[in-house]
């Protein structure tokens, strides 16, 4: 996996401190997400890899630093303006949306794409048909993507917990994002919906060109996939680099195994 | 489910409302018997037809508001109620009534959206307690204003529509005026689930945090479900005005508001199709009952009794309908039919 210089960053965080009361979830963190790459973020539980991705998509707003997107700062940015921009995320346990189809999910993905006004949906006339058309179209070739055919019209709240990930994660792609924020895909799964997922994961940057960040606890599966990998401990970048490179970092090894570093 | 053997070859197909040709002709032999009706019913039975059209308009409204945004609304009657003065008012100014409806659904709309506000911090019980102000302020807001202006403590009268040379007056003009009006927000509602904003009203409804994070403007989204809500409340109100030729606060009461929301659970809040069966299920309920105290009253019982065990009656009624299908008649009839494609083989 090449480490071009040359690749551009897309979503870059600068030096972020959040604090809730006396716990400083994140202290001056910096990030760079390059073009093509998956950069995974690791760290033990309480870190500051969920705070930080929160950051990413706006959830949370940072006492200090800033978070750029193409060059551009959006610290202030309210993260449904975010998505619009094209930051997708995907979420930790369970967040579909239950009562509505896979197919519906994944629509719901595309509203800040479609033009529809109130009046039209309510009329649903011409122009609302075929835009509905073309959207379902593009939400066919996701589902195509992530073989959720058979699902298509299943309501989400009855699919097993792998599948509904997978509608995350298809949801997350009709956002059209130019970057993919994903917080513990892994989590919970059998090593077969791991290893369907780290190939949906690479095929979405090979296929799509999508770059993704990742929180993952799985280190066989951070240390397969990503290009890049970041560490966090008491909200602080302890490491970063390769995966060889972390894999290796002796604050790294004492932040998972203990002990004090000389 | 659907049946064997129906497939979508396109995507305009499979976004049908009705998906199989049986569906479509159930449909148009309803639409036929309920223009055929006013041949055989009475002008008692064409009233209580043209109120229960009137309900199922606002009741619509609460399906958008609460069945899918999530946004619990008891003051739908005070939305009702500002349509319907909202009538009066512009119908003194001769206008005609086909600009006089729209408006009134906008004015309402406008209206609701001052008490949607709260709505971007409060949800649940708290949010249905800021509702709760709407239908309190709304009576003392009617009461302390100027007598010319709404009317007052007296209500105002309403001038008639006139259509060409036909003055709407008689009973089957109601019933035929408020048929075509249901009509048109039946479909209003069903068009409103499959678009873009049904989902992102559904979504707010399912996990408000993700769908914002998804690019769904949750506060925008939450205050147009008030605001598509009460526009369907003031096409009521407009009807209630027009069909009452005069307007009070008194009936627009708290009261009728738990019916509306009363009406959507027993039917089910997740499809306009638990709004129609809501309302036509204790519509008839009630007509039911007050009928068969009538025929018992004939007969000797005394009737102040009677009519309290009517309402009694209706309320047992509607504990066991939620007993047993706490996801409301539209739910059991969705399970119903599946069951009956499937048979002789079990459902599931």
């Amino acid at each position: 996996m090449s480490q071009g210089a040359d690749r551009q960053p897309v979503l870059e965080a600068d030096a972020l401190s959040l604090r809730f009361g006396a716990v400083h979830a994140l202290r001056s963190v910096s990030i760079h997400v390059l073009e093509g790459q998956i950069h995974a973020v690791i760290g033990p539980n309480g870190a500051g890899k969920s705070s930080l991705l929160n950051c990413l998509s706006g959830f949370y707003r940072p006492q200090s630093g800033s978070v750029r997107f193409r060059g551009k700062d959006i610290s202030i940015l309210a993260p449904h303006h975010r998505a619009a921009l094209g930051i997708g995320r995907t979420f930790q346990g369970i967040q579909t949306y239950p009562s509505m189809t896979a197919r519906e999910n994944i629509l719901s993905g595309f509203h800040c794409r479609m033009a529809t006004g109130i009046l039209g949906a309510l009329i649903y006339w011409g122009r609302v048909r075929s835009e509905e058309e073309t959207f379902s179209e593009r939400a066919e070739a996701i589902i195509d993507f992530l073989e959720l055919e058979e699902q298509r019209h299943a309501v989400v709240g009855d699919l097993p917990y792998g599948l509904r990930k997978r509608v995350d994660l298809g949801r997350a792609l009709a956002l059209e994002p130019k970057v993919l924020v994903m917080d513990e895909p892994m989590a919970g799964m059998s090593t077969e919906e791991k290893g369907d997922l780290a190939r949906f994961i690479l095929d979405i940057r090979e296929a799509l060109g999508i770059p993704v960040v990742l929180v993952e606890h799985d280190m066989e599966v951070v240390m397969a996939i990503s290009d890049r990998v970041t560490v966090v401990d008491f909200g602080e970048v302890i490491a970063s680099g390769t995966p060889a490179e972390v894999s290796i970092n002796p604050r790294v090894v004492a932040a998972y195994l203990g002990g004090n570093v000389a | 489910m659907l049946p064997t053997g129906v497939h979508s070859l396109t995507y305009a197909d499979d976004a049908r409302i009705l998906r199989t040709s049986r569906a479509r002709h159930w449909l148009a032999a309803l639409v036929v018997a309920l223009l055929a009706y006013p041949a055989f019913a009475g002008p008692y039975m064409l009233g209580v037809f043209t109120h229960l059209f009137i309900t199922l308009m606002a009741v619509y409204g609460l399906y958008v508001t609460v069945g899918m945004a999530g946004q619990i609304n008891v003051a739908q009657s005070a939305f009702v109620g500002v349509g319907a003065f909202a009538t009066a008012k512009l119908s003194g100014y001769e206008i005609h009534f086909m600009l006089v409806i729209p408006l009134a659904a906008l004015i309402t709309g406008f209206v609701s959206i001052f008490f949607a506000l709260p709505a971007a911090r409060v949800k649940g019980f708290y949010l249905a307690l800021t509702t709760l102000a709407a239908q309190v302020v709304f009576p003392i807001i009617i009461l302390a204003l100027p007598t010319e202006w709404l009317g007052g403590l007296v209500g105002m009268s309403v001038e008639p529509i006139r259509m060409g040379g036909l003055t709407l007056g008689a009973p089957i003009h109601f019933y035929y005026f408020t048929l075509v009006v249901v009509a048109l927000l039946t479909v209003a509602a069903f068009n409103l689930k499959r678009s873009r904003f049904g989902r992102a009203m559904i979504a707010v409804r399912d996990n408000d945090v993700v769908a914002e994070v998804m690019g769904v403007p949750v506060f925008r989204t939450k205050v147009l479900a008030f605001f598509v809500g009460s526009l369907f409340a003031g096409v009521a109100g407009a009807c209630t005005a027009y069909f009452l030729q005069f307007v009070t606060v008194a009936s627009f009461t708290l009261f009728a508001s738990v019916w509306y929301l009363g009406m959507l659970i027993v039917g089910g809040v997740h499809s306009p199709l638990g709004a129609i069966l809501g309302v036509a299920f204790i519509t008839f309920l009630q007509e039911g009952l007050h009928a068969f105290a009538n025929t018992l009253m004939q007969s000797g019982a005394s009737g102040g009794v009677l009519f309290a065990l009517t309402s009694v009656a209706l309320g047992g009624c509607i504990l066991i309908a939620l007993i047993f299908e706490p996801r409301g008649l539209a739910h059991r009839w969705s399970v119903a039919r599946t069951t009956f494609q499937l048979w002789p083989f079990p459902r599931n």
